[in-house]
């Protein structure tokens, strides 16, 4: 399989085309615009950040002689190390994000997760490891570097005396080649507070300028600092929104969240931190390994047959309590199917038949309780 | 390439300009610093002149007090525009998180200190404007054509240095609330002490030589020189214009080696 199947947000990124940030009618459910990516890398294909060298990302026509252009990964981030006195906050930190892909670094408080954004936005110097981020050292990049990237801090920055036109207007002067200024505000959804000062905005409503001002010198990457902490649902789902907006517009955007529905929402990859370690990389579904284990199907069985009756199947002997059957298989898809096919020819019916897979939240937990576990009796 | 080309960042100049426009917008909206930078020294001349005058009899040299009264409080309008509206203001800017917002964006650092010393410049003058228009009018006071620009020479010493002081100063207030108590903290005991609001003649000689050590003193006595007739020559002696600088030279120094553009760690 080419790798450049796996990238069908692969758009060519340009100044024109400019995300619908909230798409018309958006009282509809965030859920149902989920605009997954047609194909979706094996997991297997990007679990780790060895297979994910050098990519074709652009189909665009490099106007030469016609070949795709091959453009690097947007963040190279290598045995990434940063101490604060004698508190080792990131430690050997590697991984990289391709153009035009939504990654998600997630964990829990103090997982390290802003400190590493910090460093890529050149907010901070690393104590070691080495940093890529469109081509440059971010502690040295300058302005060069910073016309090209766009940051949503996780809080404020913002002068509350000033109009939203005014603010996203400043901003949009101190870079090359802005987005219009108009558009932005409108494409933000803000369009009607336009002569509106700073301090009389909403939670949500701020979190719109916030994304317009990250977004009005036209980035090539966003980084997105736990874009939705301390939001009520409704203005999550209106950041949700925005940020699926951008997908379309082909924007680099790197994430962090302690949020599992969060990042199971946005992200084609997710990096979960602990304690300073990137201890799994994972495309959301396959968080854990949950894509391909431990799906739990489950079923009353009928009185008038006993457990003994069931049918040889690919599964565990099944755990009968009460008439309660439980089983746990690797494949679920022929589990069902010889089950089903079992129960039509004896003419019963499977009640409470249930297909379910282990949480996000269980592969979650399990994940960042093991390497806590790991990390308590390393030290 | 071409890419990079497209992306030439903007002259620094034009940046420059556009940051002064937005730090005069923001402290035209904003209540306190129009209080601190215009009202303020108003209501000192206005009541200090009229509440209780000291005698002509009573002042160095037989000077009308008014004569006085409208430099020294000229040097107290450049200690607010440049020194309290700079602590308090860049204190709330960086604790906003508005300066690490910048930061993140291509607008040069250099600029964001001439937005905000060119806006201390632009409204030292305003406010010094008004000081001498309402003296002229209502207090009869006037002006040594000669000596103005020893006058205008010692506000720009001094708007530099307490700009450069008022910049230093934020890398101590570790909090906004902080910020307004520490300025004013600082800066009324120096006034009081280095000419300001009364001349300094009869006080003793060790607090005369205190108020010398800093640099609030030779500014306010050199453009209160420049408002009395006897006045020939530069009126800051050398000793004074190594204080100012020596001053300045040291809130570079902290500058450079102590101002962040991040919030304080929350405690």
């Amino acid at each position: 399989m080419p790798v450049s199947a796996c990238r069908p947000k692969a758009s060519a990124h340009t100044s024109t085309a400019l995300p619908t940030l909230v798409p018309p009618g958006a009282e509809t459910s965030p859920l149902r615009g989920r605009d997954l990516p047609p194909e979706r890398c094996p997991a297997g294909m990007i679990k780790g950040p060895t297979s994910l060298g050098v990519q074709p990302t652009s189909t665009e026509d490099d106007g030469m002689d016609g070949a795709p252009t091959v453009q690097p990964p947007a963040i190279v981030v290598e045995r990434l190390r940063k101490d604060y006195g004698g508190l080792r906050a990131v430690d050997g930190v590697s991984f990289q994000v391709r153009r035009g892909e939504i990654y998600a670094l997630l964990g829990p408080n103090g997982a390290g997760k802003t400190t590493t954004v910090e460093i890529l936005e050149g907010h901070r110097h690393r104590t070691s490891g080495s940093v890529q981020v469109l081509g440059f050292d971010p502690g040295g990049g300058g302005r060069r570097f910073r016309e090209r990237i766009g940051i949503v801090l996780q809080s404020g920055g913002v002068d509350a005396e000033l109009t939203v036109r005014e603010m996203v207007a400043l901003y949009a002067s101190f870079y090359a080649r802005p987005r219009d200024v108009a558009a932005t505000i409108e494409q933000a959804g803000l369009a009607g507070k336009r002569r509106v000062r700073v301090r009389a905005l909403s939670g949500g409503q701020l979190r719109r300028l916030d994304l317009a001002l990250a977004l009005v010198g036209d980035p090539e990457l966003l980084f997105l600092d736990e874009p939705t902490t301390g939001f009520d649902p409704n203005a999550r789902r209106d950041a949700w929104e925005m940020i699926a907006g951008l997908r379309h517009g082909g924007t680099t955007i790197l994430l962090t969240s302690h949020y599992l529905d969060e990042v199971q929402h946005l992200a084609d990859r997710v990096g979960v931190m602990s304690h300073g370690h990137l201890v799994e990389e994972s495309t959301p579904d396959a968080l854990g390994g949950r894509d391909i284990a431990g799906t739990v199907v489950s079923f009353r069985l009928p009185t008038a047959l006993p457990a003994a009756e069931l049918p040889a199947g690919p599964w565990d002997l099944p755990d009968d309590r009460d008439g309660e059957v439980t089983m746990h298989t690797d494949e679920p898809t022929r589990v069902l199917f010889t089950l089903t096919r079992w129960a039509v020819g004896h003419g019963v019916e499977l009640e409470g038949l249930t297909v379910a897979r282990p949480s996000l939240e269980d592969a979650y937990l399990r994940i960042t309780d093991d390497a806590s576990a790991g990390g308590r009796s390393g030290r | 390439m071409a890419a990079d080309a497209a992306r030439r960042s903007r002259p620094g100049p034009l940046l420059a300009l556009g940051q002064i426009r937005y730090q005069l917008m923001l402290l035209l909206r904003s209540p306190l610093g129009f209080f601190i930078t215009l009202i303020v020294p108003l209501l000192l001349l206005i009541s200090l002149n009229v509440v209780h005058p000291p005698t002509a009899a009573s002042m160095p040299g037989g000077l009308r007090y008014a004569q006085f009264l409208t430099p020294a409080v000229s040097a107290f309008c450049l200690l607010n525009a440049c020194y309290v509206t700079t602590v308090t203001s860049m204190v709330l800017a960086r604790e906003e998180g508005i300066l690490k917002r910048l930061r993140g964006t291509p607008l040069p650092a250099w600029t964001y200190f001439c937005g905000r010393s060119g806006s201390a410049l632009v409204t030292s003058l305003v406010s010094i404007g008004i000081i001498i228009a309402t003296a002229l009018v209502f207090f009869h006071v006037s002006i040594i054509w000669r000596a103005m620009g020893y006058f205008a020479a010692a506000a720009a010493l001094g708007m530099m240095c307490f700009f450069l002081l008022g910049v230093a100063v934020t890398t101590a207030v570790p909090k906004t609330d902080a910020a307004l108590p520490i300025a004013y903290g600082t800066v009324l005991p120096l006034a009081f002490i280095s000419d300001v609001f009364f001349p300094a003649e009869h006080a003793p000689h060790w607090l005369y030589d205190l108020a010398s050590a800093f640099p609030v003193a030779p500014v306010a006595r050199a453009m209160e020189a420049a408002f009395n007739p006897a006045t020939h020559s530069w009126p800051m002696p050398a000793t004074g214009l190594l204080v100012v600088l020596g001053w300045s030279a040291a809130a570079t120094a902290v500058i450079a080696l102590r101002f962040r553009w991040e919030p304080s760690p929350i405690q």
